[in-house]
């Protein structure tokens, strides 16, 4: 019962299977360009429905690309991932975070806040989400990790960096309040398709496992309504 | 990152129960008040109130699920079955006017459940019980969803115990990623 979907920031794909049949008709779809990665960490079998740690979804974040500016020299180093490099004091280098966080903890280096962590410019983002009924474009897709996690780490290179988070945090509250409400509209009128756009992965990540659930429920319940197409259909073990 | 070695299987919902679920099994102990359409001979035992040897033709008496269930047959008329108070006219009007002021955990923790297992016995209401079930379902899920996403770090228990064993096993489920979310 794969729960496959791309962490891509333009649409999120909900399959709610039950048993071994879908869901009736809920069936929601998009596709971008970038590979189905959750595939493979998302938790095994029939018939729970798969979830997905927050830690997982960090960690696919650390994987964003972030300046800091080292204190040390090195050359180029190559990795299975990609060339990094090379360092050199004073100078600017894009680096993965995951790397970036652990030279900072080593003070080996200063971070460089992304552009899109500013406060003139997350106040702008905030008051489009309020205004818009629909969810706008975030900034990265992985906004709110990245913002936990250079805010823990590295807030002395980040100026303003508690009005950057009580920022995220609204930006946070009002994506996901808007999710709940949709996702309540689509249980209630028990519609069939549905397409968000613009969200991201630890927003999706807060109700996949509840609303699959529920919708698994309702496909049973609602068979119940039609007797006879499930007589003796039980799981298998 | 936890892995489970003990995966419980979880209840099935519609109309067939799972037979290795825990809580299926506990479901089927719930009793109905049936009526017997034959007579038992030398089963009288069976019935706590009387003395009698066998159990005469069109006595009331209440039996497990699981056993209403085993000799239920539309053919040779062994029992028929009450359809339970809950599922009745006067409570589904009640949950259609709205659901979420009901405490189903004092209606018999297995509503859902019940009220499924219930659709085998061939009652003439059993279609309208069908929509109350799944819309008494849809009307709740506001509130689960509210409380499953919202209590992480306070106790739970007020608005946990209105709520059914099936909705209560969807909240638990939920639990443990909330704890898990980075600062807010």
């Amino acid at each position: 019962m794969p729960i496959v979907h791309n962490g891509a920031v333009t649409s999120c794909v909900f399959f709610a299977v039950s048993g071994n049949s879908y869901s009736a008709g809920t069936f929601i779809s998009s596709t971008v360009g970038v590979p189905a990665l959750t595939h493979s960490f998302c938790k095994q079998n029939n018939p729970a429905v798969q979830t997905m740690d927050p830690s997982e979804v960090e960690f696919l974040a650390e994987k964003e690309m972030v300046k800091i500016i080292p204190n040390f020299s090195l050359d180029k180093i190559y990795l299975i991932g990609g060339d990094l490099g090379p360092f050199n004091p004073g100078l600017p280098v894009d680096v993965p975070v995951w790397l970036a966080l652990n030279l900072k903890q080593r003070q080996k280096c200063r971070i460089v806040p992304p552009e899109w962590m500013d406060v003139e410019k997350l106040e702008e983002i905030r008051e489009l989400e309020r205004k818009e009924d629909a969810f706008t474009p975030v900034p990265s897709p992985y906004y709110m990790e990245l913002t936990k996690l250079l805010l823990n780490h590295a807030s002395d290179n980040i100026p303003k960096a508690d009005e950057i988070r009580t920022l995220v945090k609204d930006i946070w509250d009002t994506r996901i309040a808007k999710l709940r409400l949709s996702a309540d509209s689509f249980i209630s009128q028990q519609e069939a398709h549905a397409k968000l756009d613009n969200l991201t992965l630890m927003e999706i990540n807060t109700t996949r496992t509840f609303l699959l659930d529920s919708l698994n429920c309702m496909y049973k319940l609602r068979s119940n309504l039609q007797p006879g197409s499930n007589k003796g259909k039980a799981l298998d073990y | 990152m936890d892995s489970q070695a003990y995966l419980p299987v979880p209840p099935g919902v519609g109309m067939e129960e799972n037979f290795f679920s825990l809580d299926d099994i506990l479901l089927s102990h719930e009793r109905l008040s049936c009526r017997t359409e034959c007579a038992f001979p030398r089963l009288g035992f069976l019935e706590k109130s009387g003395d009698t040897r066998d159990i005469a033709e069109g006595t009331k008496m209440e039996l497990p699920l699981w056993l209403a269930k085993g000799l239920y047959e539309r053919k040779r008329r062994v029992v028929s079955v009450e359809v339970p108070k809950v599922y009745r006219e006067g409570w589904r009007t009640v949950f259609s006017a709205d659901p979420t002021v009901v405490d189903l955990q004092k209606m018999g923790p297995y509503y859902y459940g019940l009220g499924s297992q219930m659709l085998h016995f061939d009652s003439p209401e059993n279609p309208d019980v069908a929509q109350s079930l799944l819309q008494t379902f849809i009307g709740r899920f506001r509130r689960t969803m509210d409380s499953s996403q919202n209590a992480y770090n306070e106790d739970t228990s007020v608005l946990v115990e209105r709520l059914d064993c099936l909705e209560r096993q969807r909240l638990s489920s939920c639990k443990h990623f909330l704890l898990s979310l980075p600062g807010g």
